[in-house]
């Protein structure tokens, strides 16, 4: 899962890179508001973690001109500064969360899946698809409550296809919500992993809709 | 007010302006009865003097017999106040022919024209007037004790209503100041309806007399001051709370990172980090003791004594630095004007010196020229570190000495040095000043701070 990370200082933002990327996100790292808006403005993200006191432009009005263009993507701000007023503001002006600084690695990581379940309107924690069960916390995929072990890009792939059932994602919109820009995305990475994913979960769970791209559906086979 | 015993401006005014109204009138009560004496002498001298005509015109009319006769008719019904005798000459001799009913007779040798003589136990005013001829003479006298007497009653005329309108007047007195003094209620009642954590000016709309307006003036100045001071301090508190828990986040997600690291390059990376993280909080708790250290909340008494050879400081100063120079490709060059010195303290000069190299060391950016200068400008003694590194817009400049902020250049640092020199030079008579650095290849200049301070006498 794609997160954009806005974050001024260097070695808090090198940290929170690493340890999510270890969580199992793909995580793009930007260091100022300007930087921010540019990249919110062309691509999506699953969520976005935002510093407050950001150069250039701070967090807050980052966070004012995402929602002003009626983006509803999830945004967890950080910051250090735990007066009430500010936490009021932010909130206000549309975070869906708010950490404050330290904060744990983990915490940041199940909040982060937090919102991106509830952007989805899911309740629940796991998703499921047929007899297909996905633990995003876990990290864990289940077929028919046995284990299937998945490479982590193959889990996000996954996760992406079965937040998203019943509905077609495009080549481009899964490349987007998979690689960060530091990826080298090869042209038929995506197929290769759609094929290691119908070898280990079965044909039937994830459709090729042709010229566009695919959708997970649980539709039993005619 | 501490420590006097508070009192009333009202009874105060109240007292001071009844004894003051009563003194005018009592003064001008003793001129009125003074004056009232004179006219009363005039008038009853000039009273005197008709009776006596008259007498005399009436006796040298030869009526004498007729008139003696009608004034015993007359002397029980009306008391005349004025009292006389007649004289007849006649063959040389003096005697008395007439003399008002029941008095006794007045001194034979009295004086031609108005005297004052004792009479009767009391003191009189006579008159004596002759004819021509010689031949009668009219003495006239009149108690003295009647002119007093109305002198006394035109004074008391003055005196009588002036004590009944005297507690009037204190009434007024009391009703007007109350009056007059409620705005000074109102900006009281203002002054302790003040939020202290949200201190605002007081409601200047009020009308307020021109007496009283300047306290609120003052009060509204120093509201400001004070909400400043507090915002100042509050903002402190906020920045703080930043710079401390950015770095303190950074490590413990940096440390999260180096147990969970799957390559033992990556463990690396992030420990590295860790060590680095613990380098900076160390720089940062450094400064923040410096800031509270030249706090001139925590200076109690004047600088220390001063460092006799101020040159040797830079030079020792700038030999600290110098292998963070070196390592970063940096010269640092020290240039100080012989016999040069500074009225700082030989501590003080030490914290600004090493703040401000650092700071060009940590802004000017790899293999930048640093340049420390002490040179003497007229009484003054101009300390100057310049640099040929990016430099800072002199728009930005004013704001560099605030606390926790940086350049726009990235580097590590806690935003604080700047604001270190910035005390020292409150505190120590001295001016901070950014300009122009050293210029560089591309025709810029880097930037150059420079503290003015008075050359040390003796």
């Amino acid at each position: 899962m794609r997160i954009l990370l806005v974050e001024d200082d260097r070695m808090l933002g090198d940290g929170l890179q690493a340890g999510l990327t270890q969580a199992g996100y793909a995580v793009d790292w930007l260091r100022d508001g300007d930087a921010a808006v540019a990249a919110l403005s062309t691509e999506s993200f699953a969520a976005v973690v935002l510093d407050l006191g950001l150069p250039k432009r701070d967090g807050l009005s980052v966070l004012q001109w995402l929602r002003a263009r009626h983006d509803a993507t999830p945004v967890l701000i950080l910051t250090a500064r735990d007066q009430l007023e500010d936490k009021v503001r932010g909130l206000d002006l549309g975070a869906d969360d708010y950490v404050l600084k330290p904060f744990d690695l983990d915490e940041i990581a199940a909040r982060l899946r937090a919102l991106v379940r509830r952007a989805h309107g899911r309740p629940e924690p796991v998703l499921s698809l047929g007899e297909v069960e996905l633990d995003p916390a876990a990290r864990s995929v289940t077929r028919a409550g046995l284990a299937v072990e998945l490479t982590p890009r193959e889990f996000d792939l996954l996760q992406l296809l079965l937040e998203n059932s019943g509905r077609v994602l495009t080549r481009r919109a899964l490349e987007e919500q998979l690689y960060t820009w530091n990826d080298a995305v090869d042209s038929n990475a995506l197929e290769v992993h759609i094929h290691h994913l119908r070898k280990k979960l079965g044909n039937e769970l994830i459709r090729t809709v042709r010229g566009v791209g695919y959708m997970a559906s649980a539709a039993t086979p005619t | 007010m501490s420590g006097a015993a508070p009192y009333s401006l009202r009874r105060r005014l109240v007292w001071l302006l009844t004894a003051a109204v009563a003194a005018i009138w009592l003064m001008s009560a003793w001129v009125v009865y003074q004056r009232a004496h004179h006219a009363a002498d005039a008038l009853l001298d000039s009273q005197l003097t008709q009776v006596a005509e008259t007498l005399l015109a009436i006796v040298a009319g030869g009526e004498v017999e007729h008139f003696v006769k009608e004034l015993h008719e007359h002397a029980g019904r009306n008391p005349v106040p004025i009292v006389f005798e007649i004289w007849h000459t006649n063959d040389g001799a003096m005697r008395r022919l007439v003399t008002s009913p029941g008095h006794n007779a007045f001194e034979a040798s009295l004086p031609d024209g108005f005297s004052e003589r004792s009479y009767q136990d009391a003191r009189w005013r006579f008159y004596a007037l002759q004819d021509d001829a010689a031949e009668y003479r009219v003495v006239v006298a009149q108690a003295h004790a009647a002119r007093v007497q109305l002198a006394r009653e035109i004074g008391l005329s003055l005196l009588i209503p002036a004590a009944l309108a005297l507690p009037l007047m204190a009434l007024a007195v009391w009703w007007v100041v109350g009056r007059s003094l409620r705005p000074v209620d109102t900006v009281a009642r203002q002054v302790s309806a003040l939020d202290a954590q949200a201190l605002a000016p007081l409601d200047g709309s009020i009308p307020l007399p021109s007496e009283i307006a300047p306290l609120r003036g003052a009060l509204n100045a120093l509201i400001r001051r004070v909400a400043e001071a507090f915002e100042n301090e509050r903002r402190f508190t906020a920045d703080a709370a930043h710079e401390l828990r950015t770095p303190l986040a950074a490590l413990k997600v940096q440390a999260q990172v180096a147990m969970r690291a799957q390559t033992a390059d990556s463990q690396q990376h992030a420990l590295t980090q860790v060590i680095a993280g613990v380098d900076r909080m160390t720089h940062l708790v450094e400064q923040l003791l410096t800031l509270a250290r030249v706090d001139p909340a925590s200076q109690g008494s004047a600088p220390a004594p001063l460092d006799p050879a101020n040159a040797n400081t830079l030079a020792a100063v700038c030999a600290e630095l110098l292998p963070q120079a070196q390592r970063q490709s940096q010269s640092l060059v020290v240039k100080a004007a012989p016999g040069c010195r500074v009225a700082v303290s030989e501590a003080w000069l030490r914290i600004a010196l090493r703040n401000l190299i650092d700071n060009a060391l940590r802004y000017a950016g790899e293999g930048a020229h640093i340049e420390v200068r002490l040179a003497r400008s007229g009484s003054a003694c101009i300390l100057t570190v310049a640099d040929d590194g990016p430099g800072v817009a002199p728009v930005l400049r004013a704001q560099l000495s605030a606390r926790f902020v940086r350049g726009e250049v990235e580097a590590e640092g806690c935003g604080l040095g700047l604001s270190i020199v910035a005390r020292i030079a409150a505190l120590s008579n001295a001016q901070l000043d950014l300009g122009d650095g050293l210029p560089r290849a591309d025709g810029g200049h880097g930037l150059a701070v420079s503290l003015r301070f008075n050359e040390a006498t003796a």
